[in-house]
């Protein structure tokens, strides 16, 4: 195993029955990084993180985290980990301050230790304020904050971070950016899955994409978008020309497929130098909508994948509602 | 230790933090002690006018005050050989302390299922606190709030006409707890397996209705044994409920009991066993990931 892996997985399977959630799944995360699994709903993320977190026992393989099995020493892993799950998770009758001290007496620490180390997690989470408020009265973003801040007392080398953005907006969000990002220099080594391809652009230094239980790639951001060099323009036009459109874009050497029925990708090096002259092709044609897009995550998603990240999101109603509810 | 202990404190933190639930826990024994209790009063059939009674012929003959006498002493002789006791209220009330811990001894249970379904079950799997302590924290939370119940219970059956047996002693006052305690186990064991084997809080809520009225029933709780049919009596000698009930009211009342340790030992190995396989099924739940 390399020296410099804070979290090793070797093969990390996990079937339910007949479903194979992750498939042999291995990868090394780097000391003090942060490294995100990036995947659409149902792709095997938090199943993994799961696992790595010891709640669930793998079907096959093993993971280490600092040397440490996730199957045979889980009693070690869980003092040197944080889990913030896709859940909010705090007990929402309970104040923020309550909270977070629970979280570190679960630890085993003295009641002086826990007040201090209470005290540190909330102030580093900007909550220090609110400590004495009942958590049902906390915002979106300050609960997602509660999350993360139970999940400090401890003081991890590993944290798992499972979607810790899901449901906020924009400005909340990159307030939880930059704590993020504070952590990772406190020297915190940081597992994080979205399916938000901006946040893990974002925040990683590196990204495995993950899709149906099997890492698909793994790299830098930039090296994953050198990947698919160049723009991608997508095409809808009346569903009777796509096909002879195609047709025609190849022949003029464009690297041209049809992507269904009434929508073509257009593979091009720089869409400025080439739009010009694939209008005048489509001179006459029923064109419906032309759409022009720079290398991102999500077009290497597609390109690895064939499909998009939004896929169907797995549904709880009551949980959904209790979501909406902890969300005002 | 430390992490039993403060998982406890949220237990209760929770309760005493629901001022709703709080309230309507505190006044339900009182509303239920004042109301059955006192809407079941026998001991009004006893005041009938001797009067009428006596044949015609007989007018003048003899004195309605012997003839009231004797029919309040043997409907007295009837009441005590059924109830071990002339007075239904204190037999009631006292099978109450017994039925209580039935109904709260199901809610320990939906505890968990909430906690599981609300991912704080998640949050406290992920520290290295002992399973153990997760599933005896609940416990323990349950029986502290039914201890408090119980006490208020029969605090609230005092004034309204509640008769202890006379030179009552400090374990005639244990022993009944003791029994509410042993009984709570057993009965919050069940629950807690089927808290842990499902994530559907309804689930729980059908079970109570199929397990809570009959445990009460089909028992001395409520009404003695005599009076039940043989097949439903056979059924409620094994029923840790009759147990418990038997020894509740032998330490207060100074009802008979048919045998005091078969008693204490039934109900003490009932709650045993229970407790360890839900304890142990419910560790193992934990461990396989909830």
């Amino acid at each position: 195993m390399p020296d410099n892996c804070a979290v090793e997985v070797m093969g990390l399977t996990k079937r339910f029955g007949d479903l194979v959630a992750v498939d042999k799944v291995s990868f090394c995360i780097p000391k003090g990084i942060v490294f995100s699994l990036l995947g659409p709903n149902g792709a095997g993320k938090t199943t993994t993180i799961n696992m790595l977190s010891t709640l669930l026992k793998p079907t096959g393989g093993d993971a280490y985290i600092h040397g440490y099995s996730i199957i045979r020493d889980r009693g070690e892993v869980r003092q040197i980990i944080g889990l913030v799950p896709q859940d909010l998770t705090a007990d929402d009758e309970l104040t923020g301050w309550e909270n977070v001290y629970i979280q570190a007496k679960l630890y085993g620490l003295p009641s002086g230790k826990a007040e201090e180390k209470t005290e540190e997690a909330l102030r580093f989470m900007e909550l220090w304020d609110h400590r004495k408020r009942r958590v049902s009265t906390y915002s979106g973003g300050m609960r997602r904050r509660l999350e993360i801040a139970m999940s400090l007392v401890n003081e991890p080398r590993v944290m798992f971070l499972d979607e810790p953005t899901l449901g906020l907006d924009v400005h909340s969000r990159r307030h939880l950016w930059g704590l993020i990002e504070r952590l990772k220099e406190q020297g915190t080594t940081i597992l994080l899955t979205t399916h938000y391809m901006e946040e893990a652009e974002y925040l990683a230094d590196r990204i495995a994409i993950i899709d149906h239980g099997k890492i698909v790639v793994e790299d830098t951001p930039d090296g994953l978008k050198a990947r698919i060099k160049g723009d991608r323009i997508y095409l809808r036009l009346g569903e009777e020309e796509a096909v002879s459109v195609v047709k025609a874009l190849t022949e003029k050497g464009f690297n041209a497929s049809l992507r269904n029925s009434d929508s073509i990708i257009v593979k091009v090096e720089r869409s400025e130098e080439i739009l010009p002259e694939l209008i005048s092709i489509l001179q006459g044609r029923k064109l419906l909508e032309i759409r022009v897009v720079k290398p991102n995550l999500e077009e290497v998603f597609i390109e690895l994948t064939g499909r998009g990240l939004r896929g169907e999101e797995s549904f709880d109603s009551f949980k959904y509602r209790v979501m909406r509810r902890r969300m005002r | 230790m430390s992490g039993l202990i403060v998982l406890f404190e949220r237990e209760l933190k929770k309760w005493f933090g629901r001022r709703p639930v709080l309230f309507m826990s505190l006044v339900t024994p009182l509303i239920w002690i004042a109301l059955f209790g006192k809407s079941f009063n026998l001991n009004a059939l006893v005041n009938i006018s001797a009067q009428s009674l006596i044949p015609p012929q007989l007018q003048g003959f003899i004195d309605p005050k012997v003839i009231e006498g004797m029919v309040k002493k043997a409907l007295n002789k009837q009441l005590k050989s059924m109830f071990g006791t002339t007075d239904y209220f204190t037999f009631f009330a006292s099978g109450m302390l017994v039925a209580f811990c039935i109904f709260q001894g199901a809610f320990g249970g939906v505890g968990v299922v909430f906690d599981k379904r609300l991912g704080y079950m998640r949050r406290i799997l992920v520290t290295p606190v002992r399973r153990s302590y997760i599933f005896l924290a609940k416990l323990f939370g349950t029986l502290a709030r039914i201890s408090i119940l119980s006490l208020l219970l029969l605090g609230t059956s005092i004034p309204l006409g509640f008769k202890f047996k006379p030179n009552l002693s400090i374990g005639d006052i244990i022993m009944p707890w003791v029994a509410v305690m042993l009984l709570s186990v057993f009965i919050l064991s069940i629950y807690m397996v089927m808290a842990f084997y499902t994530d559907n809080q309804e689930v729980l809520f059908a079970a109570s209705n199929l397990i809570n009225l009959p445990l009460m029933f089909a028992s001395n709780a409520i009404f003695p044994l005599k009076q039940m049919p043989g097949w439903l009596q056979t059924i409620a000698e094994y029923n840790p409920v009759t147990h418990a009930a038997y020894i509740v009211r032998y330490h207060l009342i100074g009802s008979p009991i048919p045998n005091y340790w078969e008693s204490i030992i039934y109900l003490a190995a009932s709650s045993t066993v229970l407790l360890a396989f839900s304890m142990y099924y419910s560790v193992r739940k934990m461990d396989m990931g909830v």
